[in-house]
Order: C-alpha cells, then structure tokens, then sequence
C-alpha cells in the first residue's frame, strides 16, 4: 500500500504538470514550444530566476537546519500533526503583517513609523524563511522519510534532517517550475510555514503569552 | 478465587503462573513481592513501538547534500548562461518584486489617509480583530510529540 502510494505521488506530480502545461499554453499553441523567440527567452529567463533562487533556497535551508536542526524538525512535527491550525494561523499572520505594515507605514510622519516598519519586515522574513525550510522537512518526511526501523537502518543516503530538507527543496522547487500552479503552491507552502514558525515559536517550546496566576498563600 | 487454587499458587508459583489472571489478590501479592525484590519490569520490545522522529535525524549524507547543491547550482548556472542573465540580473529581479510590494504599501497607506474618518475607525477595528484572533490562535499549546 505504501510503495503504492510513493508511486502514486510522482504519477500525481508528473500528470498535474502536464495538464497545467497544457491549460496554461496559449490556445492554439504547440504543445512542444511557445509561437515566438520572445516567449521562449521570457520563459527561459523566468526559469532561470527561479532555478537560481531555489539554489539559494537550497543554500539556506541547509545552513538553517546544521545550525538548528532540532527546532526544524520540532516545526515539521507540528505541520503535520495539526496542519489545519498551522494553515489557519499562517493566514491570519500574513493578514496581521500586511494589515501591520499599512499601519506602521500610516505612522512614518511621525518617526516611529520606520523602525517599527523595518523591525516588522526583518521579523516576517525570518519568519518565512524558517518556515519554509520546515515545510521543505515536512515535505521530505512525508515523501522519503522511513516508516519502520529496519528501513531506516537499511539507508545510508535518505536519512536524517539534512536529507529531508534537500529531498523537500527538490520536490517543491519541481513543483515551483510548473506555470500558474507552481506559485500557488509555493504561496500555501508559505502560509504553512509561517503559520507552523509561529505556532512553535520557532522550533522552540515555550509560550508566546505568559499565563496569569495569582499567589496562593 | 479459591482458597485451594490460591494454596497451589503459593505452593508452587511458576506451573500455576496462569492463576493470577483471574486472582486479584494473589497478583497483588505477586506485584508487592516483586517490587520488594527489586525484580525487574517485563521487557519493552523496542521494535515493536513506532519510529520515532528523532531516530537517525542526526545522520549527515554530506554526499547527498552537496550532490543536491552542485545539481540545483549548475542547473541555476546553466539556464542563466543560455539566457545571457548574470547572477546580478536575478537579485535585480528579486529586489524588483520587493519594490512592487513597496509600491503597494504606499498606495494602501495614501488610499488610507484620503479615506473617511469612518473608514479609517473600520480600518482600525480590522487591524485589532485581525491581531486579536492572531493572539488567540497563538495562545494554543502545540501538539507535536516529542521531538
């Protein structure tokens, strides 16, 4: 059933992509390639820019998980345990940052606007950058991880934090390649992962709210 | 349950060992002497329980990682060679969807100042349910197990 499912997700992927490949192609086009030079080098370039930033995602996802791979692993666990409530909480973070953001450049005039606006940008994109290199493990895990113990003895490669991540950054950044699905799903990926940075602080387990409690005498 | 069972168990435990599943007091006894011998638990087989995640998360496949790399980098390389674009191109690219973003952060905040002093109290009471149900949502314990 397993091996079913593992064959069943790399025919999902490579039948999506091509089905998207063929809604997105202009109407009347030739499957094979775009109708002019020009789409073809804009197609090219726009390939390019997205190969050359999933290298650099590729770069930090592995710095990020040598240098805290407890805490990522720690995020992966919760996506997957409760991803309803990562994916809710992603959005309404990401609502909550946009909303914060017009409020604190509303604020400019008045000089405080600035450093609580650049401290808000440097807050949501090092929450989008852990976050999504969780997903990136998450992502791996449930692609490549081991499910018993004599699998994961048996392994020498497809094994470890380190593994998943790049497994994850493959399998999404394919997925990233697809036109008009790609930044879809790289957009819930997203929300995702902001939502599971915030609701494990960061791989860390400690509450964000101190909880209020009179002394007992 | 009877007395005479109970005197066989006690008479010789081990042939009789099935009598204290249906003797509470004897397993009681049992469970007493055990714990006064210092005798050990039944063994947990350990292959039995499910996998862990942090079994074998230590493992570094440093020949995996860096294949991985080199492939996403050359491939990165490569299509930026056949596109005639420098690496400076690209960060130009990425720093251009930033300034989008920017552009749009303006235009939200000019179109708040020109707005209604009524629309601008329902922007403010947006801007608090929305942070208020962040608050709440924060406030969930997390689930995960045990990482």
């Amino acid at each position: 059933m397993r091996r079913m499912l593992r064959l069943f997700l790399p025919l999902t992927i490579a039948a999506a992509s091509l089905v998207t490949a063929m809604v997105a192609a202009p109407p009347g086009a030739n499957v094979r390639g775009p109708l002019t030079v020009g789409d073809a080098t804009a197609m090219l370039q726009k390939t390019a820019v997205i190969a050359a930033l999933l290298a650099v995602w590729m770069l930090a996802a592995v710095a990020l998980t040598l240098l805290s791979g407890r805490e990522i692993r720690y995020s992966s666990l919760e996506m997957r345990a409760s991803a309803l409530h990562c994916f809710a909480l992603g959005l309404v973070a990401v609502t909550s940052f946009a909303l914060t953001a017009i409020v604190f450049s509303y604020l400019i005039p008045y000089h405080v606007g600035v450093p609580l606006l650049f401290a808000l940008g440097v807050f949501a994109i090092l929450t989008k950058i852990y976050g999504t290199v969780a997903v990136f493990h998450a992502v791996g895990t449930l692609v490549a991880g081991s499910r018993t113990r004599e699998q994961l003895a048996r392994r020498h490669w497809l094994r470890g934090d380190l593994a998943m991540v790049v497994v994850g950054v493959a399998v999404l950044g394919a997925l990233r390649l697809i036109p008009i699905v790609g930044p879809i799903i790289w957009g819930f990926a997203s929300v995702f992962g902001i939502g599971t940075a915030l609701a494990t602080k960061f791989g860390r387990r400690e509450p964000w709210f101190l909880a209020w409690r009179t002394v007992e005498s | 349950m009877t007395d005479s069972a109970c005197q066989r168990y006690l008479e010789d435990p081990e042939p009789n060992a099935a009598h204290l599943e249906t003797c509470a007091t004897c397993r009681a006894e049992a469970a007493g002497l055990a714990e006064k011998a210092g005798a050990e638990p039944a063994p947990i087989d350990l292959d039995a329980l499910p996998l862990a995640p942090w079994e074998g998360s230590s493992h570094r496949p440093w020949g995996l990682v860096l294949g991985g790399a080199v492939v996403v980098i050359a491939i990165a390389l490569a299509l930026c060679d056949a596109t005639g674009m420098s690496p400076l191109h690209v960060a130009e690219s990425s720093l251009a969807s930033m300034e989008g973003i920017r552009s749009l952060l303006t235009r939200a905040t000019a179109s708040l100042r020109a707005a209604s002093l009524g629309m601008q109290i329902a922007f403010g009471v947006l801007f608090l349910v929305v942070n208020a149900l962040l608050i709440v949502l924060l406030r969930r314990a997390p689930r995960g197990i045990d990482a």
